[in-house]
């Protein structure tokens, strides 16, 4: 016994330096693998924009600024004359509009979740938004095309026409034939897409208000509306905007169901009845057979989307910072 | 400071035991029962809280103080599963009338809890949100209101340069006297206080024992506390809970100098709890 404990300690140490250094270059080979990944996202955003850039170069040299601001698009016209107003218009449009319902809607869905569903509700109603989640997007579209499209053109638009017609800026509107692809069929399909981005993670942020907190404002006598909108919202109104965010984000660059219902109009209607298109969708249905500066300036429209959804981000980092400001700190 | 150190035995002194005189009824408990799903939580609870009357409810963790204090502003409604049987009368309201108008409940019986409970907006929002729940008021009367309120929490000469700061960049004891002012702001007529002061330092501690025997003056107050010499410091009344039963409520001076039971004798000299 005395024997082997003296081999082990005579072990010991040397072998403890040589472990220790096995460790070390772990270590290295470690924070190294790490790094690389973290950089390979700067290069691969970095070689998006150099060869979104490049490609369009060519459109950006033929058309300047006047290209944000033509709303003619004629690729097959000699020469070949392309404005991007249509697209542009036709992508806020639809998102504000899919924004307006699936933000109101979502964060409901969220606040009764999370604060007025009895027990057995709560995980039905809750795998139902995550399962809307999943469903592919061209799904949605051939939804759109076969369902949403006759119900809004054949019941929705004349029902709204009948009440609006001849105010003056609604009745322009709602006007116009019936058509199966419009921006509001476009719309309300994003809309019922992004909604669960906003409610998955609303009803996550809405979970971490301290109980406590909400007792005390139950305690000075709020009601659960109360509650909600001067304690939850306040207090989890950065994650919430980041849901929004990220679902602003989605329905800026869906393209598969929007291209399926939208119809492909470069031309600027009033009305959210009549066909457009936004600018994922006429890069997708025309980019194949697209050649020459026709395929520059489809480049170059997206290019501008990738510009557009930058802002928005940048729009919403802005605000929250106002936000928290406003509140104090 | 030097009051922090009172033991229990000085804080009762030498001196004649007199009871206190009857005060009129505030709250009044008869048969009081809670269950906590099939857990049967508070046992036959039988006591009254004085009007103007500091009542403490002592006893181990887990005796249904808290629970008790919950019943008084119905907030265990919050959750499923809980409920109350028996009689709960605050002056001639049921309490636990199941028709009974909860807003109005919680803005007469305000509460203060464990840990501070500052609203996610400035100062001035915090006291004010309250008051504008139940009152149209014009902004000067409002900034009256939001002065005296947190005169009343001790804390306008500490904020009142500040009222525009966010709640939340108080110290905790600070949060917790503005939480004391918000509840006071509504104008309630009873305070529960469900240890409030765990969470704080000694300094703020003490500072929060005053205020509550100044408010003593004007509300009705229970409070909860795991802390001896504070039930001792601050109470007229002690009630001592033990395993969901009140085993004794007397005077504050009879229950730490001569208690009737032997379980609160125990208690309070330390051999439990």
């Amino acid at each position: 016994m005395a024997v082997e404990s003296d081999v082990m300690e005579a072990a010991g140490p040397y072998d403890r330096a040589r472990a220790l250094s096995a460790f070390k270059l772990g270590d290295i080979t470690f924070y190294w693998i790490t790094r690389a990944c973290a950089i390979s996202v700067l290069l691969i955003l970095g070689g998006i924009i150099i060869s979104l850039i490049v490609g369009a170069w060519p459109a950006m040299r033929e058309y300047g600024a006047a290209f944000l601001w033509t709303q003619r698009w004629a690729p097959s016209a000699d020469p070949p004359v392309l404005g991007a107003l249509g697209p542009i218009y036709g992508t806020l449009i639809t998102s504000v509009i899919a924004m307006m319902i699936a933000i109101p809607v979502g964060l409901g869905i969220a606040v009764f979740l999370t604060e007025i569903c009895p027990l057995w509700l709560r995980r039905p109603i809750g795998l139902a938004v995550e399962l809307l989640a999943g469903i592919p997007s061209i799904i949605y579209g051939m939804w759109g095309f076969f369902v949403l499209g006759p119900f809004l053109a054949n019941t929705f638009q004349p029902f709204m026409i009948s009440i609006f017609d001849g105010v003056p800026v609604l009745g322009a509107i709602f006007a116009g034939p019936p058509s199966y692809l419009s921006l509001f069929n476009a719309s309300l399909i994003l809309a019922i897409m992004v909604l669960p981005f906003i409610t998955s993670i609303s009803v996550d942020v809405f979970k971490t208000v301290p109980p406590v907190l909400k007792e005390a404002a139950y305690g000075v006598g709020c009601t659960t509306w109360e509650v909600v909108r001067n304690v939850v919202i306040p207090y989890t109104r950065v994650g919430v905007i980041g849901g929004i965010m990220l679902a602003l984000g989605r329905a800026l660059g869906e393209t598969m169901a929007v291209t399926f219902i939208i119809g492909n109009s470069f031309k600027i209607q009033s009305s959210i009845f009549a066909p457009g298109t936004t600018i994922s969708a006429a890069i997708a249905s025309e980019f194949a057979e697209s050649d020459g500066l026709h395929q520059s300036g489809l480049i170059l429209l997206g290019l501008l989307l990738f510009v557009l959804t930058f802002f928005v981000l940048a729009a919403a980092r802005l605000m929250l910072m106002r936000l928290e400001k406003k509140a104090g700190n | 400071m030097t009051d922090l150190s009172v033991s229990v035995s000085s804080a009762s002194g030498p001196a004649p035991q007199v009871p206190l005189p009857e005060a009129a009824p505030k709250v009044t408990a008869r048969g009081l029962n809670f269950y906590y799903g099939e857990h049967h939580a508070l046992k036959n609870i039988n006591l009254t809280l004085g009007t103007n009357r500091v009542t403490a409810f002592i006893g181990p963790s887990g005796c249904g103080k808290s629970t008790l204090l919950r019943i008084f502003n119905r907030m265990y409604d919050l959750y499923p599963g809980q409920r109350a049987t028996g009689q709960l009368l605050l002056d001639q309201t049921n309490i636990l009338d199941p028709k009974l108008d909860l807003n109005l409940l919680r803005a007469r019986v305000g509460m203060v809890f464990q840990k501070p409970t500052p609203f996610p907006m400035t100062i001035y929002e915090n006291i004010a949100f309250g008051i504008r729940l139940y009152e149209k008021i014009s902004k000067s009367e409002m900034d009256g209101r939001v002065e005296k309120a947190l005169r009343g929490g001790a804390l306008w000469n500490e904020v009142k340069d500040k009222l525009n700061a966010s709640g939340l960049s108080l110290s905790g004891g600070q949060q917790q006297r503005l939480c004391i002012a918000r509840t006071v702001a509504v104008r309630p007529e009873v305070i529960l206080f469900d240890e409030p002061c765990s969470a704080l330092d000694p300094i703020s501690t003490a500072k929060i024992e005053e205020l509550i025997q100044e408010l003593a003056e004007d509300y009705t107050i229970a409070i909860v506390t795991h802390n001896m010499q504070q039930a001792a410091r601050v109470s007229d009344k002690t009630a001592f809970m033990y395993l969901g039963e009140l085993i004794e409520f007397d005077d504050t001076n009879k229950i730490f100098t001569s208690p009737s039971d032997r379980r609160t004798q125990d208690y309070i000299t330390g051999r439990f709890g």
